[in-house]
């Protein structure tokens, strides 16, 4: 009998000491991937009362597009545009393809960096979002 | 017809109650006849629920747009086939099409073992049926998906989202559905061996089949979702890692983990507990994935809007599943001893516990991360969110991981493997691996991102194909026969492990497809007509911008002109769609594709000018892609493989003479080589809607379907592409010879060898039968539930005879009980 619980307790050890080292450095493995990787998801107004403490740091930002604040550089991709919630207003540059959603007064999620001269959108980083029509905008559980 | 409808959905949950509360009486008394009862029961709530699900169809149709969930999801303009599908095309009614899906697989189950499982049958009832009274109960409460407009009835519908009007999607969400129905099939199965106590090997039999059925299902369901993402989405992708996507896929992995990890069990009788763990966890992780996608927990592109009353509902009914469960496990631990241990690490059994680590970690990772921004807004007050990159920084070393592990499991030996047998098993896969690794540097591939693969890629291969040469060859030897013949008495004799391995060659096919990733190209321009863009080894050149509309849509589109390697290849015909009644939404992404087995070309025209005829292109080169469907294809091939009746293989095995398969298979090659593939659907845009000049042309057109094959049956006159618009020339020429209608239509079903062609049965005779469908369906349901009514009440006399025969099989468990009770001294 002794026999046994010491068998089971030697065995238990070694599965509890495998799944602590394996676990731990999955762990800070994840833990390490997610500083490089993780992005602060704010609103406009959430990052422009303290703009400074936000430069360089890898955000998506959520707002509005102000209407009529749309421009674009003939014959190139170029973009810049007006991004606002509550008060605060953001001027974002951008060049590339932007979704059908992206027009005047719609909601957009923006993924860039945010420096002096206003916010930097990361290539394909304009995200299309129209929150009133996720019913039918989705399927099913895929 | 609403009113009936809600009706019915409350019977049903009353039935499913009835059928809960008899056989939950019937298992713990003993009693035959409430058992009988509770089957017939749940029988009946299956019959309930498909007059329902009829009666929904019914209501689509024909356009009862009185009923809300109608209204909102589907209009007169909308082809036939979209009318079908708007049944599960929002959330009110894929709950409904969940439930009666579950309902006639559990009672399928149910039937099928009804004798071999006696003792589980009542508690697989009781499952089953609180689950479908959960889902039942959604709907009464929350979402019914019968509920009327109460003032008026409007006109026409809103018409289905469309985004969702394509092909794929309207078979991906069944597919998917019949995936994660299909898995709470084993764990009822799993419950009820915990409940009854007959934890013998004999559950897991039915459990496997069961599963492997659910994940066949759910592969193919994934596969298709992508497919759907690639062709409509036009980004140029099919999987972004989405959380609706991720909840499919993670059930994916614990059902994968099971399927690997029950051979185990039934080998060497070991992991007892940890494969009825998996059971519990896959089920979990498909009410868990359909919440995540539901209630708005989680933001997603395509999830459906948030809702904080079904969150509670979910939330209990999850916690409640995970603490009975778990619960009955700890309960009957005694009995889930394993009788052996891990002999070694280089065994087979060992292969498995590894790459069932992975999966559960690959499942735990992608909860983690989908979970994300939802936890770090819980912990730290602070959205935070991840990326693909992300999931890419993980996820790919991980499916490398388990590539290899493909490769190395079937090369170990059960128990242990001795070092002699290592390196004759190891020679050739680990050789032809090397090769491969040799080439790609020779061809300068980048190694980390795409040639590492590639070499895995090669190795697994090699031990695919080493086993069926070795097996093949010592077959070939018994039985003296050429070798093909040999290789199908190979798959007749053990048809899980040959169909195992041909899954893995699916499993190969798919890797590489992911692997073209690596070294894919995209170009953005802004091109005014005849400017080129270079995207290697094409070169397109911009032609013009053209406005066309139809019934149903107005369509902008882009002519360009591709060649490649200088060699002209042919036009394509990127376009954006802007759907009559969805003027606030966004335009539909129509994207010209290039398929070939090298590589496709994806342009997607991303934005445009009428004024100046100027436009943004997007141009994606994808190498490989098209490996991941066919992959897939072989997968489902190998699972059914698999799933084989025993009888089929030996019938074939014994009848076939030899050097019949051998033929066979050349002429098969040579019909399919011969054969073309089905048609792209391809927009062409530049015909516009031919206006009909008579009335008889009218009507014609929208009789009609066209015939492309693979624009879901849309009418003539409405659709777009290029076929239609030569079955419409063809119309008018027919008109124009002074054919009349009945002639049109006859040269139509000549021409296609079939009433296809037609939109709608001519309705006479024969015909008739194909508007009977959605009644017929209805008629059995109500002619089922009769029957079993009637029969259960008239069987009770008799079954109390046959339950003087139960003792037996109690005092069998007493015994084993003893047994089992004794080893624990």
């Amino acid at each position: 009998m002794d026999d046994g619980v010491a068998q089971v307790s030697q065995k238990a050890f070694r599965i509890v000491l495998t799944v602590v080292v394996l676990g731990g450095a999955l762990g800070a493995l994840l833990a390490m991937t997610l500083r490089s990787d993780a992005q602060f998801y704010k609103h406009v107004n959430e990052v422009m009362v303290e703009p400074q403490q936000w430069y360089g740091k890898q955000l998506q930002l959520h707002g509005t597009v102000v209407d009529g604040s749309i421009q674009w550089r003939p014959n190139t991709l170029d973009r810049r545009f007006q991004v606002k919630s509550g008060d605060s207003v953001v001027t974002a540059s951008y060049t590339g393809v932007v979704p059908d959603t992206f027009k005047d007064g719609s909601e957009v999620v923006l993924r860039g960096k945010l420096a002096a001269d206003g916010f930097h959108v990361d290539p394909d980083g304009v995200i299309a979002k129209c929150p009133s029509r996720y019913e039918s905008a989705s399927p099913s559980g895929k | 017809m609403a009113s009936f409808g809600t009706f019915l959905l409350l019977a049903s949950f009353v039935l499913a109650s009835g059928a809960f509360a008899a056989s939950i009486a019937g298992a713990r008394r003993q009693r035959t006849s409430l058992v009988a009862g509770g089957v017939g029961l749940f029988h009946a709530v299956t019959a309930v629920l498909v007059v329902a699900s009829a009666i929904m169809i019914h209501a689509f149709v024909t356009g009862d747009y009185l009923i809300r969930y109608v209204q909102s999801h589907s209009n007169t303009a909308q082809p036939f086939f979209y009318k079908l599908a708007s049944y599960w095309g929002g959330l009110d009614g894929s709950i409904m099409f969940w439930a009666t899906l579950l309902a006639i697989s559990g009672s399928a189950a149910v039937h099928i073992n009804r004798e071999r499982h006696r003792l589980l049958i009542p508690w697989v009832v009781t499952v089953i049926a609180t689950v479908e009274m959960f889902f039942i109960f959604l709907m009464v409460i929350h979402n019914n998906p019968f509920e009327t407009y109460l003032v008026s009835r409007p006109a026409d519908g809103q018409g289905l989202n469309p985004l969702l009007q394509n092909f794929y999607m309207a078979i991906h969400p069944p597919m998917l559905y019949l995936g994660f129905v299909g898995m709470t099939i084993p764990f009822a199965f799993g419950m009820a061996a915990l409940a009854s106590g007959q934890l013998d090997d004999s559950w897991l039999r039915s459990v496997r089949s069961w599963t492997m059925v659910a994940w066949l299902f759910l592969s193919v369901g994934l596969a298709l979702g992508g497919l759907w993402a690639y062709e409509e989405l036009g980004w140029g992708g099919y999987w972004g890692w989405d959380p609706v996507e991720n909840a499919g896929l993670l059930p994916w992995f614990t059902a994968t983990a099971f399927l690997h990890s029950v051979m185990v069990q039934e080998r060497r009788s070991m992991l007892k507990v940890w494969n009825v763990s998996l059971v519990i966890v896959t089920f979990f992780l498909t009410i868990f994935g359909t919440f995540m996608t539901r209630s708005g927990v989680v933001q997603s592109m395509h999830a459906f809007g948030e809702d904080r009353e079904l969150t509670m509902m979910f939330t209990i009914f999850m916690i409640a599943t995970l603490i009975i469960s778990f619960g009955l496990v700890i309960y009957r631990l005694p009995l889930l001893r394993s009788r052996n241990e891990l002999d070694s690490w280089a065994s087979r059994e060992a292969a498995f516990l590894v790459n069932n680590w992975v999966l559960l970690f690959s499942a735990f990772f992608v909860l983690f991360a989908t979970m994300f921004p939802t936890l770090s807004e819980m912990v730290r007050g602070e959205r935070l969110t991840v990326a693909e990159p992300f999931y890419n920084k993980w996820m790919v070393p991980v499916g490398l991981i388990l590539l290899f592990l493909t490769g190395v499991g079937p090369l170990l030996a059960w128990r242990k493997s001795t070092l002699l047998n290592l390196r004759t098993q190891f020679a050739w896969p680990t050789l032809s691996g090397l090769a491969v690794t040799a080439g790609t540097f020779a061809l300068r591939i980048p190694f980390w991102a795409s040639g590492m693969c590639f070499a895995l890629c090669a190795f697994v291969t090699g031990t695919i194909l080493q086993e069926f040469i070795r097996g093949a060859r010592v077959r070939q030897r018994a039985t003296g026969t050429d070798v093909f013949t040999a290789l199908v008495g190979l798959f007749a004799r053990s048809r899980r492990r040959y169909g195992g391995y041909v899954i893995h060659l699916g499993i190969v096919l798919i890797f590489i497809g992911f692997a073209g990733k690596g070294f894919g190209r995209s170009e953005q321009a802004l091109v005014k007509p005849g400017d080129r863009v270079v995207v290697a080894p094409f070169e397109i050149q911009y032609k013009a911008l053209t406005v066309t509309q139809d019934a149903q849509k107005q369509m902008v589109t882009g002519e360009v002109e591709v060649t490649r390697d200088g060699k002209p290849i042919g036009h394509l015909y990127p376009a954006k769609w802007y759907y009559f009644g969805h003027e606030t939404e966004p335009p539909t992404t129509e994207v010209a594709l290039r398929r070939g087995p090298a590589e496709d070309l994806y342009v997607v025209l991303a934005g445009f000018e009428p004024a100046d005829q100027s436009a943004t292109l997007q141009i994606h080169v994808n190498p490989l892609v098209n490996w991941v469907w066919v992959g897939v294809g072989i997968m489902a091939v190998g699972t059914i493989i698999a799933l084989l009746p025993e009888t089929a293989f030996a019938f074939a095995a014994a009848r076939v003479p030899g050097g019949a398969v051998t033929t066979t298979m050349l002429l098969l090659l040579l019909t399919l080589g011969s054969g073309s593939l089905r048609a792209q659907h391809v927009e062409s845009g530049r015909t516009v809607a031919v206006v009909p000049r008579t009335p008889l042309e009218k009507d014609l057109q929208n009789q009609l379907v066209c015939m492309c094959g693979t624009c879901g049956r849309q009418k003539v006159g409405e659709c777009t592409c290029t076929k239609a618009a030569e079955m419409r020339e063809e119309i008018a020429k027919l008109v124009a010879e002074g054919k009349t209608h009945d002639e049109i239509v006859n040269y139509f079903i000549a021409k296609y060898h079939s009433q296809e062609v037609l939109g709608a049965p001519i309705d006479r005779g024969f015909n008739r039968l194909a508007w009977l469908v959605p009644y017929a369906l209805g008629a059995a349901g109500i002619v089922v539930a009769g029957v079993v009514a009637i029969r259960w009440s008239r069987r009770r006399g008799l079954l109390d005879e046959e339950a003087s025969a139960a003792p037996p099989a109690n005092h069998e468990l007493e015994t084993r009980l003893d047994d089992e009770l004794r080893d624990l001294d």
